[in-house]
Order: structure tokens, then sequence, then C-alpha cells
């Protein structure tokens, strides 16, 4: 089953570090969120494939968005 | 000559009391995805264990004979119950009569609901659906204003509140009276899937405002759970209903009394090695902190209540070695963990539960301090957050707070109440305001002036984050103790049990009960 990781919070893209397509495991961290000067990592709820990926590195971006999918 | 006749026709009545609408209109109702009020009671309580209030109440017609032709049941279910063992009084609108708008017997049976509730001194639960009143009149015929002796209808609502733990539902449409009562509660929850919260509907609203908007863009679980009308979602009605339960089982009957203390098999001593990584040393890096009370916690006891709102503070109850206590803490994945003007109403409301219904308060911290920005100034940030303060240290309840990471400025105050036990992580940092903030004010000059003003201000800010070790504070005495994570939970399961005779005189009204 696919799942699609959605920003908790508003902010700025701080580093990602996977690319589309990547194969990751449950738990292991996708990207990193600067958010009132905190980094705040999300990580992969599955293990599988990265299908999407919405986000680029300094994107200032809102909450709510679909930032990734893992199918 | 007996009283036969009589006797069958009160069986009649409570035979069509309990069909309700009859059969068109409870299959509507089933058709929307919804369950009758009784239906819903049914889910709610212990099997087998309504004691019903007015059920003969309704209106009836009768043929010149003084036959019965048609009798039509006030559309608002009442009566005691028992849930976990406990007596309860639970009441509701039904929906399959005239909308759940409150008929004349209807309206009667749901303003009782607080006076009964309030008088026998036991949790209340109402499960709404339906509007209030009608221009065209409730019951049909002209019916007198209320007189200027009439007790204020509020009255009774506000004391429950006062009282005893009222906890609500919203199951479908909520509008007008029955919604001022169902957020005049300490839990609300609402059934994403068929329930709306609104003070008018979409006709009303665009007639009015010119905005055409749909029930569930208008008032749906997104917009209020959202915004802190409401403090739960749930999935479905049955969720919504096994939600209310939950709270309650934290809850004492009513504030003469205090909450149950259940038997506790997580062991007291437990020491959880994951809480010693937890907290990364980068201290920009945000973590887990619902981990960190789920592993503190009596296992499996935590019930987050509001999540969706004031995100940056978490609030719930939990147990330690069996005591219902209520937990604040900071998520510094929403906005640094900073005190919003939500989460410092959200929070504020939650000090106030624990202070009426005696439970102590639990707290987490890591407050970075008020929220700042223009959204936030715009928001009333100080104001909100002043009076969380305040209302903090007015408690009488026992604190025990746990510096987990940050505790700074004004806000930080909130999270210790008045004469705290407070146990500091190795990771605390504490003092006037964080270091970033104030190394750009106090060095400003300084890192101007640098060949590389970012290097020069990162590294003044590593030097003087140095300077925060929790262990002068230890030292000083400023904490009480200075601990290994992995201690967290036996330290409190011994305070918890060290300020049980604390709690015995705190039975009674508060000086400040809880408002919506």
């Amino acid at each position: 089953m696919a799942e699609t990781i959605e920003l908790e919070s508003g902010g700025t893209v701080w580093k990602i570090l996977v690319r589309e397509g990547d194969t990751v495991e449950e738990g292991q961290e996708l990207f990193i969120m600067e958010v009132m000067k905190m980094e705040v990592p999300y990580t992969a709820p599955i293990a599988g494939q990265v299908t999407g990926l919405h986000i680029r590195e300094g994107d200032v971006v809102e909450e709510g968005l679909a930032a990734a999918e893992i199918g | 000559m007996n009283w036969k006749p009589e006797a069958d026709e009160i069986a009649k009545r409570r035979e069509l009391a309990r069909a309700q609408g009859g059969p068109e209109g409870v299959a509507r109702q089933h058709e929307k995805g919804r369950l009758t009020i009784r239906e819903r009671i049914g889910a709610l309580i212990d099997d087998g264990s309504f004691d019903e209030i007015g059920e003969g109440a309704g209106s009836a017609e009768r043929s010149e004979n003084g036959e019965l032709l048609e009798f039509s049941p006030a559309n608002f279910v009442l009566g005691f119950a028992k849930i976990h063992g406990r007596r309860v009084i639970v009441g509701g609108e039904d929906f399959t009569l005239k909308g759940g708008s409150p008929s004349p017997a209807g309206l009667r049976k749901s303003v009782y609901t607080e006076d009964l509730a309030v008088q026998h001194r036991v949790p209340l639960i109402r499960l709404h659906e339906g509007a209030g009143g009608s221009v065209g009149g409730s019951g049909g015929g002209p019916s007198l204003p209320g007189p200027v002796f009439a007790p204020s209808r509020f009255r009774s609502v506000a004391e429950a509140m006062a009282t005893l733990p009222v906890a609500t539902a919203a199951m479908g449409a909520v509008a007008g009276l029955p919604a001022a009562r169902l957020v005049s509660s300490h839990f609300s929850v609402m059934s994403e899937s068929t329930a709306q919260v609104l003070v008018a509907g979409p006709a009303v609203v665009e007639r009015a405002m010119g905005e055409t908007l749909t029930k569930d863009e208008l008032g749906g679980a997104g917009v209020h759970t959202r915004n802190g009308t409401i403090d739960n979602g749930a999935e479905d009605e049955p969720e919504a209903l096994s939600q209310i339960r939950a709270f309650l089982s934290y809850m004492p009957q009513n504030v003469w009394e205090l909450a149950p203390v259940g038997p506790c098999d997580d062991p007291v001593d437990r020491q959880e090695e994951a809480l010693i990584e937890i907290v990364p040393r980068e201290r920009r890096r945000a973590y887990d902190m619902r981990r960190i009370l789920a592993l503190v916690v009596d296992e499996g006891s935590f019930f987050e209540i509001g999540k969706g709102h004031g995100r940056s503070q978490i609030t719930g109850l939990a147990r330690l070695n069996g005591q219902p206590v209520g937990v604040w803490a900071n998520d510094c994945r929403q906005l640094a963990g900073s005190m919003t003007a939500d989460g410092a109403q959200k929070a504020q409301r939650f000090i106030e539960l624990c202070e009426t219904f005696h439970l102590p308060i639990v707290t987490f911290v890591d407050e970075p301090g008020f929220m700042i920005g223009s959204k936030a100034e715009q928001a009333a940030t100080i104001r909100h957050g002043a009076r969380t303060v305040l209302t903090a240290s007015l408690t009488r309840v026992p604190w025990a707070s746990v510096m987990v990471r940050k505790s700074f400025g004004v806000a930080q105050a909130a999270h210790y109440g008045p004469e705290p036990y407070v146990l500091a992580w190795p990771s605390a940092e504490s003092g006037p305001l964080p270091v970033e903030g104030g190394v750009a004010v106090a060095f400003r000059r300084e890192i101007e002036a640098a060949p590389d003003p970012e290097a020069r201000r990162r590294e003044l800010e590593e030097q003087l984050a140095a300077r925060q070790s929790p262990f002068p504070r230890a030292e000083a005495l400023s904490v009480h103790e200075l601990i290994d994570p992995r201690e967290t939970r036996p330290r409190l399961c011994r305070w918890i049990e060290r300020v049980q005779p604390l709690l015995e005189p705190l039975k009674g009204r508060t000086g400040f009960p809880v408002r919506p």
C-alpha cells in the first residue's frame, strides 16, 4: 500500500536525503525540514520505493503539502 | 374494574417512544450512515444499564372519547446508565423526529439533563445531532415566552462544568443551542464521517454573508478539530463513543471525589533504554515527544486531547502506577514547541480541567518561549500566554516537571506550577532566552564585523550553549534531581505515591472551574 507523507507544519526544506526511485527502509530519514530553527526529520512510514518527491531543497512550503510518496 | 386499560396505554406509549420517528425515520437515519440516539446510547453504556427518564414525555392526540390516536415522543432521550460500572447521565437529540429541533417536551428533557446530573453528582454525556429553534416556533402552537423569574437556562450548564465531568459528541449536524451545549464540555469529540458543527447552516450563511459552502466546508472536522472548538476527531460514531468511555475512565464522578486509581500491571521501576537516546545531541534536531510520553507513563495509558489544535503543545490524560494524571508536553516538531496563542489557550483549558478534577499534572518541558513574529503578535500571543502562566501559578494540584530540553523565557514558567517536583535530563537547557535569539542580539556588532558572520554566529552559539549545562542547576538545588532519562518512570511513580495525601484535601470546587 502506498503512503503519502504530508508536512505537519510549514517551513523550509533543508535537506533531501533520498531520490525518486530509491528503495527505503521503514524509519529511514527521507528529508529534513527547517521549522523555527529546528531541524525536523521526516521518516518513511513503511519500507518501499520512493514513488514521488514533490519538494526541493530551499523550498518554502506550507503545512499539509504532500511532500513524498512511498509505494 | 382495574387499571388495566391505563396500564395497556402506558405500555403502548412506551412502545411508540422506543419506535422513535417510526420505521421510515429510522431507515432515513441509517441510510445516511448514522445511528439513532437509542443505538448510540446502547453502544456507549454498559449492557442493559439504561434507566430512562421521561420516556412518557411527548405529545398525544386523543379521540373525542379519550382514546389515544397518536403519540409523538419527545425528541430528546435521557436517562441514567453505567459506564465502566459507574453511574452517569446520558442524553441526546432524536434526529428521526423533527430533525432533532426541539419539541416542547424534548426541550424540557434536554434542559433537565444538566439539572439531573448536577443534582446526582454524576458525569454527564450528551450525544448531539440537531438544530436549535425555528422561526416557525417549536411545537406548532403559540406559546408564552418564559417569565422574567425563570432560572437562566445556562446556569445549570455552567454548574455541571464546575462540578462534574461533561463529555459530548457531535454525531450529525449540530447547530444553534445544541452546538453551544456540545462545546460546553470538558471533552468533546466529533465523528469525522457524519458530523458538522455550525452556528448557522449553509442556507443562513449564504443569505447573510453571500458565502456558498457545504456543511463540511463550513463546520466539518477539518475546521473544528483545528481551531479547538472540538477536542478530538473520530473516524466514525462508534470510535467517538469509545473515546468518551476512555476519557471518563480517568475522571472522578464529581469534584467531591478523587479520580479512580486502577490496578497497574506495568512495573513502576521499568526503565526504558530508548530514553537515553531519543533526544539528539544536536540541539537543533527535533525528536518525537509522544514516544517519550508513551515510554514513561503506564503502558498504553496516554489518551491525547486536542491533537489537531495548538499543536506545539501536547495535552492528554495518562496513568502513573494506576493514578490518573494530566500530561502536558511540548512538541518540538511544531514551531519548535513554542507557546502560540492557540497552544496557550489549549494548555490553559487543560490545566483548568486537571485542577477542577484534582488530577496531578506532569509536564515534559521543551519550551523555547512564546512564539514570535508578526502572525504571533496579531494573535495576541503574549496575553494568552501570560494567562496560561498565571493559571498554572494558581493551581493547587501537585506538579512534576521533567526538563527534557529547552526551558526559556516567561513561557516556561507555565510548565512548572507553584510547587513543582523538578527533574532535569542531561539535555536540559534553560535561561531567559534560547542561545540563538540571544546571540543575534547581544553579539550583533561582533557578528557583523567577522569575516564570515554566519560562521562566527554559529561559533558563538555553540560556546554559549555549552555554558547552559544542567549540572550547575543540580548543584544549586535549582532542580530536585538531574537524572538519567531512563529513571524518569521510577522517579515519577515514587512521586505520585508520595503526593497521594495531598489530593484528599483538594476535594470540592475549585477557584476557577473550566469553561468552554
